[in-house]
């Protein structure tokens, strides 16, 4: 029931993307919180660096290729619905939804090789704040697959338009963005 | 909404972005000083971020409304870090 | 001379949408329709606000008489009295205020107001509700857990709260954390709905500077929220790990620091209390013009220093924490952003009494408590600026100054603000009238019990009186004070008993008030040009905005109202 052409709106942004980029922002704050924190208390202390020295970099490195390579096809399945390429939508669609599940795969094997060096969320400030990021940030990454994997499905019936994807890669290039902060911050410092 | 309006080559910018990061896998290794290290290595997740929004995240083509949207809670986490130093860095 | 008519509206032919067949679920409990859905706020609200007033009876009894059994609760100790206080913070702010003054009014009002059909997103709105009343039931659920509920005041300052061992509460404080997510959740939605909603979903004709001032104040309460609430979430998850994986985020002998919760949470927690102002402001500045048959004074005034007031809301936070031990560095910064934030909010007051200058004033009720609003929020006000300033603060913090402070802006916001507009939307929303008697003695009875109650608070704050404390007699110094704290309580009785007149009025005109007409109080905003109450659709077309919210003995009509949406048509010849 809404009625776009006849309101008094600001021209060419659709209520979809306005309350998308909103959420995003909150999330920003969200995560600029955690973000902060961590920087002040590592600023605030010493030692962390040899903490992080037990981080696999190379890891974190493919896996950080692995998310940005995502955000580029997810931005292609946008690209090939605008087209009415629905098979590329499809295509493109599954590629993101397997790298993410890559990402968590990844992340899942450094938990557990970290938690069998001794190394839990209570060993020490460094590794509570990198549980923590990482453990919010992975929450947020499974949420975009699931997300992405809704839209996957309703693309097979043709349920899906370019608007919504355009909306589920904003969220998804926003949990990359995330992530592009968190690599350096935890691994290469 | 399937518009034909022109878009960013997504192709060129995943690569620019792969490039950025293995400099600042790079520059991790690099001799200088910490503080410069640490610098380097932000500003390089930072021009990844801007590429990633301005390309990815069509901000390039969107209004001021949400420009401004995606900028102020940046500008406010910034603010809110910057302003705890006292208690946090500089402690006596 | 210009005549008026009725304007062309949007389109010829009426679009009223018909939904009698959608059953009892889909109209009262499952509804999308952002008039039921504002509806069901305000009663999950006032429910909320049985369980707040009860457990501040709880409180003010064990402090007049301390180690009695309090009446309908039973014996009081140490560690229940922390419960009662912390609960009644919690209930009072997050499931109270904030349901009513944003949930309710602000899903009612706005598409009303700005002339929509609905929210821009209907079901998100419905899923917000609920996720509330679960939030809600969450809250509650944690009274009857093992260990009892949250006891670690509403600000759930670590290491106290980050250890079940220092409480003694375990599922507690864990519910009460995720009865926060759960709310958080829940306003997030609504708030992202209220500014798509306001961005794309206005009438045409209805510019961003001729809607009504209740639509600013909700969209900058939703704005401040939405930027605020993130680092308290980030806190929040921090909290949880302290509590459920050992970490020590904020437990000093892990090497945590419990002030990096402080800033979290009062860099949210202060942009939260305007959170709750603004809507009550935004309520009585709709009120003052239309019981003073004149335009609002300053209405651009009033939109700037909003938004100022809004900004500097997020730079003065630690005038919570002037005694945390905190950088001192810090406390002259804080007190200066903290008095410059005086500023907006006087230019505010000095609009609203400028409003009421010549005009024709008509003392029904809503306008006794929007009038009761302008002086109660003045009260508070200035005693903010005490608080503000570090040296004095020193001197008050943590006392019952403090608390008599924010009380009295508080609820200057939620009852007087918050009365106003039930008081004054209640025919539109439920389609009869209150009654006037009862609504008047309802007022008279409250401010008086309200100052009672609250202003001797400072009487025995400056005297020394400590905060959480659940036995003044403990202390010899307090002893003398003890008669003004007995006061306190009566008074406070009174105020509570005073609210049953407003409970039965409520009742009794729900169903056998006399019926509304569209427009019981001749105002000029879009929603009185709707059915009382609206249908689903709200317009039969939708209408078309002429001029501002404000137009009241305005020479360009005989009436002395001139409604938005009504076009002057000038007389030929």
């Amino acid at each position: 029931m809404k009625t776009h052409a006849a309101t008094q709106a600001i021209s060419g942004i659709t209520p979809g993307k306005i309350a998308v980029w909103w959420f995003l922002a909150s999330e920003v704050m969200v995560f600029g919180g955690l973000i902060g924190s961590y920087i002040l208390a590592r600023l605030g202390s010493a030692g962390w660096s040899a903490e992080a020295a037990h981080l696999s970099a190379p890891m974190a490195a493919i896996n950080t290729f692995v998310l940005l390579t995502s955000s580029m096809t997810m931005v292609m399945a946008f690209a090939a619905v605008e087209k009415g390429n629905d098979r590329g939508l499809r295509t493109f669609l599954l590629l993101t939804i397997l790298l993410g599940v890559a990402f968590l795969g990844i992340k899942a094997y450094e938990y557990s090789s970290h938690i069998m060096a001794g190394f839990t969320p209570s060993t020490g400030p460094f590794w509570s704040f990198y549980y923590t990021m990482t453990g919010l940030h992975a929450l947020h990454v499974l949420a975009g697959i699931i997300i992405n994997l809704s839209l996957f499905v309703m693309a097979r019936g043709r349920l899906v338009n370019g608007h919504r994807v355009e909306l589920a890669g904003l969220y998804w290039h926003f949990v990359d963005v995330v992530w592009i902060f968190l690599f350096p911050l935890l691994y290469l410092t | 909404m399937s518009s034909e309006r022109a878009h960013p080559n997504y192709v060129a910018i995943w690569v620019w972005l792969v490039v950025l990061m293995i400099a600042g896998v790079a520059a991790s290794y690099l001799p200088l000083g910490k503080g410069a290290v640490i610098a380097l290595i932000f500003a390089i997740a930072a021009t990844k971020a801007v590429l990633v929004a301005l390309n990815y995240m069509h901000l390039k083509f969107e209004t001021g409304l949400i420009y401004a949207i995606a900028i102020i809670p940046i500008v406010l986490v910034l603010a809110m870090t910057l302003i705890l130093f006292p208690d946090f860095v500089f402690r006596r | 001379m210009t005549e008026s008519a009725p304007g062309p509206a949007a389109s010829a032919h009426a679009t009223e949408v018909h939904h009698g067949e959608i059953g009892i679920w889909r109209t009262y409990i499952f509804s999308t329709d952002h008039k039921m859905i504002g509806r069901q706020y305000l009663f999950l609200g006032l429910f909320m606000a049985l369980v707040g007033g009860f457990l501040a009876y709880v409180m003010r009894w064990q402090l007049a008489f301390p180690d009695t059994a309090v009446p309908g609760f039973g014996f009081v100790g140490p560690e229940t009295y922390n419960v009662v206080v912390t609960m009644h913070g919690t209930t009072m702010v997050f499931f109270v205020a904030m349901p009513i003054l944003l949930g309710a009014f602000g899903n009612f009002l706005i598409p009303l107001m700005i002339g929509a059909r609905d929210m821009a997103f209907p079901r998100l709105n419905m899923l917000s509700f609920w996720t509330l009343a679960v939030g809600s039931l969450v809250l509650l659920s944690s009274f009857v857990v093992p260990g009892g509920a949250a006891s670690a005041g509403w600000t759930g300052y670590p290491p106290l709260s980050a250890r079940s061992i220092y409480t003694g509460v375990t599922w507690g404080l864990n519910l009460w954390l995720l009865a926060h997510a759960i709310e958080f959740a829940s306003f997030l939605m609504g708030g992202v709905n209220f500014l798509t909603t306001a961005i794309t979903m206005r009438a045409p004709g209805m510019t961003f500077f001729r809607l009504p001032l209740v639509i600013w104040q909700q969209l900058t309460a939703a704005i401040l929220f939405l930027l605020s609430v993130g680092p308290l979430i980030a806190a929040a998850v921090m909290l949880l790990m302290d509590r459920i994986a050992g970490t020590s985020f904020f437990v000093p002998s892990g090497g945590g620091d419990p002030l990096l919760w402080q800033h979290l949470f009062w860099f949210f927690g202060h942009p939260e209390v305007y959170v709750v102002m603004l809507p009550a402001v935004g309520f009585v500045a709709e009120v003052l013009p239309v019981f003073s048959r004149k335009p609002l004074f300053g209405y651009r005034w009033i939109i700037y220093s909003t938004i100022t007031a809004g900004i500097l809301s997020f730079v003065v936070w630690a005038h919570h924490m002037f005694l945390s031990g905190m950088d001192p560095r810090l406390a002259m910064p804080f007190s200066l952003t903290t008095i410059l934030i005086s500023v907006p909010f006087a230019i505010l007051v000095f609009a609203m009494i400028a409003t009421l200058w010549g005009g024709s004033i008509q003392f029904a009720t809503p306008m006794l408590y929007a009038l009761g609003f302008v002086a109660m929020f003045i009260v508070g006000g200035l005693t903010g600026i005490f608080n503000g300033s570090a040296p004095a603060n020193i001197q008050v913090h943590a006392t019952y100054f403090v608390v008599g402070h924010f009380h009295y802006t508080l609820l200057s916001g939620i009852f007087f603000g918050g009365f106003a507009g039930i008081y004054f939307w209640f025919p539109k929303m439920f389609g009869r009238m209150m009654n006037e008697r009862l609504g008047k003695i309802h007022f008279w009875l409250t401010v008086i019990f309200f100052n009672a109650t609250f202003f001797p608070m400072h009487l025995v704050g400056l005297g020394g009186m400590m905060r959480r404390i659940a036995n003044p007699l403990q202390y010899e110094f307090l002893q003398s004070l003890q008669p003004i704290n007995v006061f306190i309580t009566i008074s406070a009785i009174g105020l509570a008993l005073a609210q049953l007149v407003f409970l039965v009025n409520l009742g009794w005109s729900l169903v056998a008030g006399r019926k509304a007409e569209r427009n019981p109080w001749q105002a000029t905003t879009l929603e009185w040009a709707t059915p009382s109450p609206p249908p689903h659709g709200n317009f039969d077309a939708l209408p078309v905005v002429y001029r501002g919210p404000y137009e009241y003995s305005s020479p360009e009509a005989s009436e002395d109202w001139l409604p938005q949406d009504r076009l002057l048509v000038a007389r030929s010849g």
